[in-house]
């Protein structure tokens, strides 16, 4: 179920003294199961372009093609593209609104006219999926919940709807470092269990540690498509873009300028390269942990 | 964005650049005058008016039609219901039991005239004043009020909140519609319950928030030792100057003149 994106560009308030161009002639092409990152300064583009995938705005030039669907054309249901492309957006919890939990993530199922048991045990499979099993808390109100619960939750009705691709805006944003793990680990999970998952991100370091390739946007441009390794070898065009490396990326880079040429390119996660170290220094694998 | 009515368009015209303490009670004038206006010669001199302002205040005239695209459907009311219910006149078209006569079809349409020049002159004022110049203009007419005990300081606090919350709220509702929308929600399909039941997705978050920042301001305002207006003192100081005085001469001459037209 490929994701084709053909020359998008989108422009806000055309015509007006606000007029905006927030997407410029943005190409690329997501295969299935691929676990792409997508980052960029604030403003970049990044919401626009994923709110793009599953028709919730229209392009003003160029056309998204998902699953052979073009979404430009007449009587291409927008309600079928967004059971294949579910859509997370930032800060989840604040869309949350039923009276309990289960019901929140039942309302997506809901919407897709499936009947009210497969509504409730999707729901009830989500639930576990994103970690909260306690059946007790199912029927709490999702108000009452911690923020880190309810970010879960809502995660949780994207995925009640079982879309093939998971788009993600921001998923970590404003929790504490267990929270992100958490997140993390979710997404690992998902990923593993065949969804072609997409993560909007401002940090290098999540999406180095479980992206396959990397999306660079820097002003309504896509500037780099790339493998991470292949990505933070362009230092300066990541600067550029407003970004900047992963601290072990550049750890690893200051080492290898400093003569420890052993340390390979493709080492830029916090485990690679201790191993990486560990092996230049010839201390076996062993010393990691 | 659909709505432009209190909707600022920034630059830097001789009519942005006058005292919104001017512009307010120009408008008023002007307000007065389109009501005490009576034939179509007055209407005329009041169109080139506005048109004139438009012009001078280089403000995009598409957002000016933009803005009377809502009260539409009033203006055709207005003007069946003068047209089909003034019985005296000279007779025109009859059928039935309706009957157009010269005198309602003239009544009809100055009633429509009417209506459109209200919007404008309104839209002039808001569209060329960003809404703090606006309250801070409010509060300063309505000030020597405040006398009798009128709470001028804190109505102008309470307009200026709001003003500054439409956009946000706009937001807010935008994106918490389009997340509903991922999940499948439609919002513009379904008889009328169908649609009524379909807005709760969206009211319910949107309450919450709207709470969750009403709270946060008042602590924000707490913080910085907020305690209503007495005694406050402003950075930016209302001023009259010369052009203000033009305007408000140039305006009350037009009035005049639709009046003795
Ligand atoms: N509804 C809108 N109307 C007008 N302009 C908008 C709208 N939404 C976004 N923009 C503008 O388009 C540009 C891109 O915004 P977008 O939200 O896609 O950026 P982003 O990369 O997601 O940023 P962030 O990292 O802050 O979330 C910004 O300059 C923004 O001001
Ligand atoms: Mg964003």
């Amino acid at each position: 179920m490929p994701i084709e994106v053909r020359n998008l560009t989108h422009t806000y308030m055309p015509g007006t003294p606000f007029e905006k161009t927030a997407l410029d002639d943005v190409s690329f092409t997501i295969g299935d199961g691929e676990f792409v990152g997508l980052i960029g300064h604030t403003g970049s583009g990044k919401s626009t372009l994923i709110m793009h995938l599953n028709g919730l705005l229209k392009p003003t030039s160029g056309e998204v093609i998902v699953d052979g669907l073009n979404l430009a054309e007449k009587g291409v249901s927008l309600r079928a593209v967004r059971e294949r492309v579910g859509l997370v957006f930032q800060y989840p919890e604040y869309q949350l609104f039923e009276e309990t939990v289960v019901a929140d993530v039942m309302f997506g199922p809901k919407n897709l006219g499936l009947s009210e048991a497969e509504c409730r045990a999707r729901a009830e499979e989500a639930l576990g999926q994103v970690g909260l099993r306690d059946a007790a808390l199912w029927e709490k109100s999702p108000f009452e919940l911690s923020g880190g619960q309810k970010r879960r939750v809502a995660i949780a009705g994207v995925l009640a709807m079982k879309p093939g691709t998971l788009i993600l805006d921001e998923p970590t944003a404003g929790l504490d470092p267990r929270g992100r793990d958490e997140i993390m680990g979710l997404m690992k999970d998902i990923h593993a269990a065949g969804t072609t998952l997409i993560m909007v991100s401002h940090s290098m370091t999540d999406v180095s540690r479980l992206c396959g390739r990397i999306l660079v946007m820097n002003r309504a441009k896509l500037t780099i498509d790339a493998a991470p390794a292949q990505v933070f070898a362009d230092e300066k065009r990541i600067r550029e873009a407003g970004l900047t490396l992963p601290p072990c990326a550049v750890l690893a880079e200051k080492l290898r300028a400093a003569g420890f040429e052993g340390i390979p390119r493709e080492a830029y996660t916090q485990e690679t390269v201790a191993r990486a170290i560990l092996a230049a220094l010839g201390k076996g694998d062993a010393a990691c942990k | 964005m659909q709505m432009t009515i209190g909707q600022y368009f920034p630059g830097d015209s001789p009519l942005h650049r006058m005292d919104p303490r001017a512009k307010i009670l120009c408008t008023i004038a002007l307000i007065a005058g389109v009501f005490i206006a009576q034939n179509l010669w007055a209407y005329a001199l009041l169109f080139a008016f506005a048109f004139g302002v438009i012009a001078v205040s280089r403000i995009d005239a598409r957002f000016i039609v933009k803005g009377l695209k809502p009260i539409l459907f009033i203006m055709a009311f207005t003007f069946v219901i003068n047209m089909f219910f003034t019985a005296d006149g000279v007779e025109l078209f009859s059928w039935r039991f309706i009957h157009i006569t010269d005198k309602g079809l003239k009544s009809a349409t100055l009633m429509a005239l009417r209506l459109v020049l209200l919007v404008m002159t309104t839209q002039l004022l808001t569209l060329s004043t960003s809404s703090i110049a606006l309250t801070d203009g409010i509060e300063a007419l309505l000030k020597p009020l405040s006398k009798v005990g009128f709470p001028a300081h804190e109505l102008a606090m309470m307009m200026s909140i709001a003003m500054r919350f439409i956009p946000t709220l706009m937001e807010e509702t935008d994106k918490i519609m389009k997340a509903q929308m991922a999940r499948g929600a439609e919002f513009e399909s379904g008889n009328l319950i169908q649609r009524a039941k379909a807005m709760l997705p969206l009211l319910v978050p949107l309450f919450v928030s709207a709470f969750r920042r009403a709270d946060e301001l008042a602590l924000a305002m707490e913080a910085r030792c907020y305690r209503g207006g007495q005694g406050r003192t402003r950075m930016k100081q209302l001023k009259y100057s010369r052009l203000d005085a033009i305007g408000a001469a140039i305006t009350l001459a037009v009035v005049v003149a639709a009046a003795i037209i």
